[in-house]
């Protein structure tokens, strides 16, 4: 099978002369469509600054990342909004959603930035918070919502315009251990149902066991797989 | 992004307030300002601008309509000398004191003409007809002075200057710069009000001519200089034009007035900038997210421009709509307020600017929002 995702090779340097800082050093991944991969690692490790590199948010210093079977590390910045619209989806350890949005509202907004069918929109927002059993939900603000059913509005966001990759950066920290399997469970049902590739960035001992595949991270390089 | 615009603006109700009531400051105060100035200046020029006439000698160094001084009539010879001038007339400008039923007096601005010259002072009749004026001591007031003066009933009798008139005719909404009521009555009538401040009867405060063609006005103005060397002659347009800088630079007035009206814009703006910026700060999350999730730096500009912009057009509208309310009030009061389509259009588009330009501090915080940082918020 063809990986949708490949880091060959990528590092990421900060700063310069003595404020040099390695956050990534020469990491070769690949990620594969139905699959879990979880990036774990202490504070400071590299993992967040490695998931925004897969995710075409900040580009390596050295190496490549190539999405789809092409390189798009060295496309132009312009090009780098449009591969993102694409590929990715986001979900985030402090949800953010748009407080002066319904949940409908959060991932319609999502819909058409991606250019969705103006004629679907709130059809198929609505079909995808249905998805995550938040059909009553959808004309709740986020400020009325539990930190569970936030997440869940983040996930339904996160597959708006149905990219193949969902890159989730501790996913579970602001929820309570059985909000956090729930959520990991919708992470893990993405991978096997939709067929989604799935990175996901935490220190939770629940996404080890739910992984296919651990990767540990320790000073910017690959500790095991 | 417009429709992520709309939703945002109007769910946070008490920032949109707070922008609003910005906008509509800095609108009805530089609306008021503008339309008080262009009002007044309006008044300065009232008679000259109505006056069909092309071409105005007054006296040497005369510095506005209002502060007229007399020279010889018969300087009228010179004008008709004139071939391209097709009919020239005599006007008087001068002051008296108006007794009031209450025993006090009233300062009023005398224009008198020959009612039979075609002059077309005074206009707006309510009542009467200028041509009555021709009998004796008969005059024309405008309506406005009632504030000033009292009740003004036709066929009543006036004291001016211990003269007693005839009141035969009411004018509508003719001022004058110094807010004194306007008099009209003939000529020979007003002359004999120059006597009493010591001049003689022969002298006129204005001749003016009206030529064959309007384009040859510079030309004729240029050759009567020649003539009339202890005289000014001005064109139409270079005396409303000597009038209205009059005003509005030698008294300081104009400075004053566009200071007000800037200061209204700075401080609207001010409130508008800050809003959408604090707008923008609270949302940064947000923003980067969909700099994450793909969104480029003109689709998150849209939403900014966007919500300054309804905010502009709906705070420009409502203090507009409040100035047209309060015109009324603010006119009996005795301000003249000059609004027309033309000042409304283009103080919106200064508006406008204004608040697009009070965006710029939150357009350059987005521009330079890493979508990295969203991971760390």
């Amino acid at each position: 099978m063809t990986p949708i995702l490949e880091l060959r090779n990528i590092t990421r340097i900060y700063g310069e002369g003595d404020n040099r800082v390695i956050a990534v050093d020469s990491v070769t991944l690949s990620l594969n469509r139905q699959e879990m991969l979880l990036i774990m690692g202490p504070s400071g490790s590299g993992k967040t600054t490695l998931l925004s590199m897969m995710g075409c948010i900040l580009r390596p210093t050295d190496g490549e990342v190539i999405i789809d079977n092409k390189v798009v590390s060295d496309s132009d910045e312009d090009m780098l909004p449009d591969i993102r619209k694409q590929y990715f989806g986001f979900v985030f350890q402090s949800f953010n959603l748009f407080p002066s949005l319904t949940a409908v509202d959060n991932v319609e907004l999502i819909l058409r930035l991606k250019k969705h069918d103006r004629k679907k929109l709130q059809a198929d927002a609505l079909r995808l918070i249905e998805r995550f059993g938040l059909a009553k939900r959808g004309d709740f603000y986020p400020s009325d919502m539990s930190g569970g059913e936030k997440q869940r509005v983040a996930l339904a966001r996160a597959l708006a315009g149905d990219p193949p990759i969902i890159l989730a950066d501790e996913p579970t920290a602001n929820l309570d251990s059985k909000t956090g399997l729930d959520v990991l469970r919708h992470l893990k049902g993405l991978a096997v149902e939709a067929q989604k590739a799935i990175v996901i960035v935490s220190h939770d001992p629940k996404a080890e066991t739910m992984a296919d595949r651990v990767v540990y991270l320790e000073d910017g390089k690959i500790k095991d797989k | 992004m417009y429709w992520l615009a709309l939703k945002t603006l109007f769910h946070e109700k008490g920032r949109l307030i707070i922008t609003l009531i910005g906008i509509v400051f800095s609108t009805v105060l530089s609306l008021t300002q503008i339309a008080m100035y262009l009002g007044m200046m309006g008044n300065a020029t009232s008679i000259l601008r109505h006056v069909d006439a092309d071409i105005w000698v007054a006296a040497k160094n005369i510095q506005n309509f209002d502060f007229a001084n007399p020279f010889p009539e018969e300087r009228i010879n010179r004008v008709n000398a004139i071939p391209d001038v097709v009919w020239s007339d005599k006007l008087i400008l001068t002051w008296g004191f108006l007794k009031l039923a209450n025993g006090g007096q009233e300062q009023v601005q005398i224009i008198g003409f020959n009612p039979d010259s075609g002059i077309d002072v005074p206009w707006n009749i309510l009542a009467g007809n200028p041509e009555d004026l021709k009998s004796g001591r008969y005059m024309i007031i405008d309506k406005t002075a009632e504030q000033r003066v009292g009740r003004l009933e036709l066929n009543t009798i006036w004291e001016l200057n211990e003269k007693r008139f005839k009141l035969v005719g009411l004018s509508e909404g003719i001022k004058s710069f110094t807010t004194s009521p306007i008099v009209f009555m003939s000529y020979n009538q007003a002359q004999g009000f120059m006597t009493m401040t010591g001049r003689k009867s022969n002298h006129a405060s204005f001749i003016v001519a009206r030529l064959k063609d309007k384009g040859l006005s510079r030309d004729v103005a240029e050759t009567l200089k020649v003539s009339l060397k202890d005289n000014d002659v001005f064109t139409k347009k270079d005396f409303i034009y000597k009038t209205v800088m009059y005003w509005t630079v030698q008294t300081g007035m104009g400075m004053g007035f566009f200071l007000t009206a800037i200061l209204g814009l700075i401080v609207g703006g001010a409130i508008v900038g800050q809003t959408v910026y604090a707008n923008t700060m609270e949302h940064l999350r947000e923003f980067g997210t969909l700099k994450a999730l793909g969104a480029r730096n003109s689709d998150i500009y849209k939403v900014i421009f966007a919500q300054t912009g309804i905010s502009a057009v709906a705070g420009y509208t409502i203090g507009s709509v409040l100035i047209l309310l309060a015109k009324d009030g603010i006119e009996k009061a005795g301000v003249s307020l000059y609004l027309s389509a033309g000042l409304f259009l283009s103080l919106f588009f200064v508006i406008l600017l204004t608040c697009l330009l009070s965006a710029y501090f939150s357009v350059r915080k987005v521009r330079t929002l890493d979508p990295a940082t969203v991971f760390r918020m």
